[in-house]
């Protein structure tokens, strides 16, 4: 009991401060790439305080159950993903035997979420979104969920918490070196940014978030980086030996490295072009998916040698 | 009426603008993207200040003031080199000379702690449609797509061009305050999904040279807004750093080619290398009588944002004159008019008051 | 049982947290949207119908062969965990396996489906 609550305490400070964190991090890349000065720590905040002075607006006959459950579901997921990530031995939130399953579970739903926060408003722009969103969050599941498989074949297990254990001699990112760049695009896809934003991009006005005001737009901007933290976390874990290091105790080295794979996912929204979204269909399908192939066989092999 | 805390924080934040743009903008407007105290959005869901950027013309009017009433409250507009319509005579006017950032960061404190009442709506606060049908939802009796539900009729079938499938076909004007669209371009497009069906020009874009600004929309279209800002510094398209940047982004692969190919053999790859290395020279097309529905029909939404922001002005102004236009019968009328005569069906009758 | 509180917590607070920003903070006067303020942003314009449509989906013919790779990783997941036990043979029937499916990849690309038809 004791240990549930030590657990899940760390959760909601985890969390809490890496929406901050990256948030503040997003606006620095985005502004020095720009060429500009970067702005201050808590300009995060004063932003959130500016959508919640704002009157929430409604469209023409809405759907307003799914509109709230989209944002809701969204942060849920979210923070989902962060409770499955061990923060020491034994010391995970959900601490279950298919906790990979799990998670692959939870990230599935998240296509029905953005979809439904696209179509709830009823209003064209951000439909165009949703359902083109759908077209690249199915298909970029699929290389993703191979190389999170190639993870757990050394461990042997479905199962976090082993995941880490296999990694005491060497990290996954060692092993198996394409599993992490191709998890990351997983990333970058989920939490809606830069080469992989085909719901909420500016060629839409912003698609399915093009009409969210006021409390619904801070409610989906926090879910979003919700679920950069939430993300970031479950590849540091399974790709960077997660709480394992030397001398700091292991939350320490698990917030740090959560934050490199933060900072990267941020860099490469920032820098990578967008293409339109049948050319990035026909990518995944015809050269990630062969790739994250390579990168099962490769895990095989060299957890048969 | 005091500030909570909220409205403290809110007061410290940039002021989240949206700009509708008049045929004679100031050369400025651009650079507004530079000033630390303004974030300018994209859709005017998230601006707390509308802010109109040279002389809206008559025409279009009765649009500027239907984005006016799709801002949340509190809200407030500002004309900026032009003076207020009739409807909005309680806005605000600069003119020359004024810092516009400190006015902006003023109106907003104001509007905060109710010094300023956030103003009302233009338009009158009632539906589209008055509600016609038999049916509990308003629908007309035939299913659910006769009549006019919750206040406008449904999309209706339509052959597509691509698959034979019969779905659905969306029309409706966009523009002219999209961001996408080049300023003042109104088209009236049908989509079948998110694919371009059919496209008529209500509006032209602008006359004005738009310096430079279709390079930087086409990299934001391209997911690179941070790039698009930094073309604003002086002189940046030459810098070796912005050049690596752009290589290193993949865009030119991006872009698929042969998209949006002109007669004498350019398209949207070659147009965008020739305006980021040579953006003060415009080239020279030969269009030919090429209209937008060569080059826009069967295109999917990004891929045509990306061909129409790939010409520069004068050309696409070209391209709008080779294309069959739509007239609306809502020109320079700020009351609200129902479109009616809607693909033929069962509800061409719903009129408007 | 942990796990399922755990997950009813995480979800409960995460929609108590939505629900606070829309009603708790807020500076929101009560204002309901008028007509005019639910107008769908079209950048001044005015749509001529809803937007809800039966839309035209352009990549359905993909989906199904993402359902045969979906299914596919049901079978994965057991397969990673005896793969060590099992050695050499699990590679080579997931390969084969991988194999047969990725005909349909190709069979899809000939078909164009993976262009937006």
């Amino acid at each position: 009991m004791m240990i549930f609550v030590l657990a899940f305490g760390m959760l909601i400070l985890f969390l809490t401060f890496g929406i901050w964190f990256a948030a503040v991090l997003d606006g620095v890349f985005s502004r020095r790439l720009s060429g500009q000065s970067a702005v201050g720590l808590l300009a995060p905040f004063h932003a959130a305080a500016v959508y919640l002075t704002q009157q929430r607006l409604r469209t023409e006959a809405p759907d307003q159950l799914n509109w709230f459950l989209s944002i809701a579901g969204y942060l849920s997921v979210a923070a989902i993903g962060l409770a499955v990530v061990p923060f020491g031995p034994d010391l995970a939130v959900i601490g279950l035997d298919t906790s990979v399953v799990f998670w692959g579970a939870c990230e599935s739903l998240i296509v029905v979420l953005i979809f439904l926060h696209g179509w709830s408003p009823n209003a064209p722009l951000s439909l165009i979104g949703a359902y083109r969103y759908v077209a690249i969050g199915l298909p970029i599941m699929l290389p993703s969920m191979f190389v999170l498989i190639a993870a757990a074949i050394p461990a042997q297990s479905l199962d976090l918490r082993e995941i880490v254990a296999s990694q005491e001699t060497m990290w996954n990112v060692i092993r198996q070196p394409l599993g992490l760049p191709l998890f990351l695009l997983l990333g970058l896809s989920l939490t809606l940014r830069g080469p992989f934003d085909y719901a909420d991009s500016e060629d839409l006005a912003g698609g399915t978030s093009a009409e969210d005001s006021g409390a619904n737009r801070a409610g989906w901007q926090v879910a979003r980086l919700a679920m950069l933290v939430g993300f970031s976390a479950v590849a540091s874990t399974a790709f960077l030996g997660g709480y394992l290091g030397p001398v700091l105790p292991g939350f320490v080295w698990l917030v740090l490295k959560t934050l490199v794979v933060m900072a990267t996912v941020i860099w490469l929204s920032h820098l990578l072009a967008r293409m339109p979204v049948a050319r990035m269909l026909g990518l995944i399908w015809k050269i990630l998916l062969p790739i994250s192939f390579l990168d099962l066989l490769w895990a095989g092999l060299v957890a048969l040698a | 009426m005091g500030m909570n805390w909220i409205a403290k924080l809110a007061a410290k934040a940039p002021v989240p603008i949206f700009i509708a743009r008049g045929n004679d903008a100031p050369d400025e407007t651009d650079k507004l993207h530079l000033n630390p105290n303004l974030s300018i959005v994209d859709t005017p869901r998230a601006a707390s200040i509308l802010l109109v950027a040279g002389t809206i013309p008559h025409a279009l009017t009765a649009h500027l003031h239907r984005l006016h009433d799709q801002l949340p409250h509190p809200r407030a507009t500002i004309f900026w080199h032009s003076s207020p319509t009739d409807q909005l005579s309680s806005a605000l006017g600069v003119t020359h000379g004024d810092d516009l950032g400190s006015f902006l960061l003023q109106t907003r404190a104001a509007l905060l702690t109710g010094e300023r009442a956030s103003e009302a709506d233009v338009l009158p606060d009632e539906p589209a449609n008055v509600w016609r049908g038999v049916g509990p939802h308003g629908q007309g009796g035939k299913g659910m797509m006769g009549g006019t539900p919750y206040g406008r009729p449904m999309a209706m079938t339509d052959d597509d061009m691509r698959d034979g499938l019969k779905l659905d076909a969306y029309t409706a004007d966009f523009g002219p305050f999209l961001t996408m669209l080049p300023s003042g371009m109104i088209l009236k497009i049908t989509l079948q999904g998110d694919l371009f069906q059919k496209v008529a020009v209500v509006s032209p874009p602008y006359e004005d040279a738009r310096q430079g600004r279709e390079i930087r929309t086409l990299l934001k279209l391209l997911g690179l807004p941070a790039l698009a800002n930094r073309l604003l510094i002086e002189n940046a398209h030459c810098e070796a750093g912005f050049k690596r940047l752009v290589t290193l982004s993949g865009v030119r692969r991006a872009i698929p080619p042969d998209l949006g190919r002109t007669h004498d053999g350019s398209d949207v790859r070659s147009r965008f290398e020739h305006m980021l290395n040579d953006p003060s020279n415009p080239q020279n097309l030969h269009l030919m009588g090429l209209g937008l529905g060569d080059l826009l029909e069967g295109r999917e939404w990004q891929e045509a944002m990306l061909i129409l922001n790939s010409f520069d002005n004068t050309s696409l102004r070209k391209i709008c004159a080779n294309t069959p236009t739509d007239a609306t019968d809502d020109m320079g009328d700020s009351s609200e008019q129902a479109s009616g005569g809607h693909e033929g069906m069962d509800h061409s009758s719903h009129g408007g008051h | 049982m942990t796990i399922v509180i755990a997950v009813l917590l995480i979800v409960g607070l995460s929609f108590l947290f939505t629900v606070g920003l829309r009603s708790g903070v807020a500076v929101d006067d009560g204002r309901q949207a008028s007509n005019p303020q639910q107008r769908p942003v079209l950048g001044g314009s005015d749509p001529e119908t809803h937007a809800l449509q039966r839309f035209h989906i352009r990549y359905y013919t993909m989906t199904l062969l993402f359902v045969a790779f979906e299914m596919e990783m049901m079978f994965m997941y057991p397969w990673a965990v005896v793969f060590v036990e099992e050695g050499p043979k699990a590679l080579a029937e997931m390969g084969m396996f991988l194999a047969i499916l990725s005909v349909g990849i190709l069979y899809g690309w000939k078909e164009g489906i993976f262009e937006w038809e």
